[in-house]
């Protein structure tokens, strides 16, 4: 399996730790990930650079409920978006890492996990 | 940090009242939870004068921003409300003065009341467009909601900003389309306008004006209070959207069809976003122009006016310019209102013209996958999916800045502006097209928006923002103001408005006195500083 990369634990490795992996199908590295995720019983959103419809038809309802940890492997963008939505909820990027390889249009592509911010 | 001015045990004994205010979890003062509160694309990330808050804090309802204006004037601590923060290339959530704590308002999400019988709401700031649409979605209530593109900030915030949508003109200028708000003053009282001065009162989002001065417009773009609560006019869902575009040949016709169009649009005969274009210089929504027309363009003595690229046009009979009018309307009346359009653009010798979109309301769900969300009053966040491409910036970098002027609505206009904006390009390197077109359409001028990169790189960055400076006063120079602009430029726009020896500043500055003696909220914010700073920072 494609790892998530800088993930802290093999424990947030595991299918079940997230309550959603994300990918791009545009992206041949990306769209790998989710097919790997998915087979172990992981449940995926597929994305094409728009996070719009994850946002309002998945993760905004659950996310005013509670936080849930996600995971992805996207460009920058959807990222960019997700990663502030997810402030607004008390969530934070904890793992954020930079793919070697381009992908698709020459986008850099990035693996992340956001997660409920630890309490302090 | 400490809040300009303020002691370390009078900061603290403010976050403590604070805290006692709101509750401990909604005051933040780690430096990971302030970080939040960076402007994404600051144009001045990672230098010392980039605009960074001390603290947060964030009330739940409007006595807790009461109390919290009353512990900050006590303390003399800068507040900066935000609503969602999420105005990007703009400003942000960052204060435009460092040290200030936000005044969050996240938690106030509260959608007062929807009313599809006067096609009005009610919201509190922290009211995102998404959870307005969803709220009307779910009720399956036939409104639309007026949304900017992207459409993750509030209607109060994006309103108060004097942003705008696609939808028809009573609503694409969010601030004229809102109707009544509540204010918290910088002394803690609560003030209501319009209407809602009155108790009892049914009609605070059905007349704006109330009774006395319409004093609204004085919390936009501003810093005498905090609006808590704001009412807007909604649009009713319309039968049916019409598109159809006209073509016309010569460089000079863009003279005519913006008076056209203008007439049209000021008749309520079209009445959605419309659309320049020019099919031989390319661009937006347009394919790139020919390699002989982009070498024309090239020429030092070349151009868009330029009698070679006149005469390439007309040999290879590509139209010079394009307009795609919308309509939303009863489907009868609409495609009547496309066939007056057509008879009023015949009048330029040479035009053309084609049908466009026709979708009868609702959308289908295939429908909804292919439209420009906005203009259905859809918020949407596609626009990050293409980042900040463009032909002047094809490897994104960290974000942009808007250099946005307001342009006199004719096509003498459009063409002079480009002249002089083009000039500028040239003399001082500026990332800007050689050819750009109005952006957002009001009701009785345009909006030119150019997008400036913003990198991690300060020496580009302190080129860029040098370069937006000579923007501002080049525009400046030709009566070409800018509508909105962030933090970092505020006060470079507001030396611009100067008639009568900067008279209007003089009067902010004298309400400002008046109403937040202590110059507690947004100290700077649209160049208005308080009296202890006045001078110092502008």
């Amino acid at each position: 399996m494609l790892p998530i990369a800088g993930a802290a634990s093999e424990t947030t490795n595991q299918a079940g730790s997230f309550y959603k992996v994300v990918f791009d199908e545009r992206f041949p590295l990306s769209a790998a990930f989710g097919d790997e995720w998915k087979a172990r019983g992981a449940a995926v959103h597929a994305i094409r650079g728009d996070i719009t419809d994850l946002w309002f038809h998945d993760l905004d309802p659950q996310w005013k409920k509670r936080p849930l940890p996600i995971a992805g492997l996207t460009a920058h963008g959807p990222l960019f978006c997700l990663e502030r939505l997810a402030w607004d909820r008390g969530m934070r990027v904890v793992s954020r890492i930079e793919q070697q390889s381009h992908d698709g249009d020459g986008q850099p592509l990035v693996s992340w996990v956001i997660a409920p911010k630890e309490r302090t | 940090m400490l809040p300009p001015g303020v002691n370390s045990k009078d900061f603290s004994d403010a976050l403590k009242q604070f805290e006692s205010a709101v509750g401990k979890e909604w005051v933040f003062t780690s430096d990971e939870d302030v970080a939040l509160y960076r402007d994404a694309y600051s144009p001045f990330w990672g230098e010392p004068e980039e605009r960074v808050a001390s603290a947060a804090v964030a009330p739940d309802k409007v006595e807790e921003v009461q109390a919290v204006m009353k512990i900050a004037n006590q303390y003399k601590i800068p507040v900066y409300p935000i609503s969602t923060g999420k105005n990007l290339g703009y400003g942000g959530s960052a204060p435009n003065l460092s040290g200030s704590v936000v005044l969050d308002l996240k938690r106030m999400n509260r959608i007062l009341d929807v009313s599809e019988r006067n096609h009005s709401a009610l919201v509190e700031p922290g009211v995102s467009y998404f959870d307005l649409y969803r709220y009307i979605q779910e009720r399956k209530l036939k409104l639309w909601v007026d949304v900017p593109d992207p459409g993750w900030g509030s209607p109060v915030g994006n309103s108060l900003d004097h942003g705008g949508g696609y939808l028809q003109p009573m609503y694409r200028n969010h601030f004229d389309s809102h109707c009544g708000m509540e204010v918290v003053l910088a002394n803690g009282d609560l003030v209501r306008t319009g209407m809602g001065a009155m108790p009892g009162a049914n009609t605070w989002q059905q007349y704006k004006f109330g009774f006395g001065p319409w004093i609204d417009g004085m919390f936009s773009q501003s810093n005498f209070g905090v609006v808590t609560k704001m009412g807007f006019w909604l649009m009713p869902e319309p039968d049916a959207y019409l598109t159809g575009t006209v073509t016309v040949p010569k460089y000079e016709d863009l003279i005519p069809m913006v008076d056209i169009l203008t007439f049209l649009e000021n008749s309520g005969v079209s009445n959605g976003m419309p659309g320049l274009g020019s099919p031989i210089l390319g661009g937006f929504m347009m394919p790139p122009p020919a390699p002989e027309v982009t070498a024309m363009l090239a020429k030092p003595d070349g151009g868009v006016g330029s009698a070679e690229l006149h005469q390439y046009a007309q040999d290879k009979g590509i139209p010079f310019w394009s307009c795609t009018v919308k309509f939303y309307g009863p489907a009868k009346a609409i495609r009547e209102q496309w066939e007056y359009a057509k008879e009023k653009f015949s009048v330029i010798p040479g035009a053309k013209f084609q049908d466009g979109e026709f979708y009868k309301l609702p959308l289908t769900p295939d429908q909804f996958d292919k439209v420009h969300k906005p203009e259905f009053g859809l918020p949407s966040l596609e626009t990050f999916s293409i980042g900040a491409r463009s032909p002047i910036n094809p490897t994104p970098t960290n974000g942009h800045i808007w250099f946005s002027p307001i342009i006199p609505r004719t096509g003498e206009a459009v063409l002079e502006a480009n002249k002089v904006f083009s000039q500028a390009a040239r003399d001082f390197g500026l990332p800007i097209l050689s050819f750009s077109l109005p952006s957002t359409y009001w009701m009785r001028a345009f909006i030119f928006i150019f997008g400036f990169p913003i990198t991690h790189d300060v020496a580009t960055n302190k080129k860029n923002r040098e370069s937006f400076k000579q923007l501002v006063r080049i525009a400046a120079e030709h009566g070409w103001g800018e509508y909105r602009t962030a933090p970092a430029f505020q006060d470079a726009v507001m030396d611009t408005y100067s008639f009568n020896n900067h008279a209007l500043r003089r009067f902010h500055e004298t309400v400002k006195d008046a109403v937040d003696p202590n110059g507690i909220i947004s100290a700077g914010r649209y160049g208005i500083w308080p009296k202890h700073l006045r001078g110092t920072k502008a």
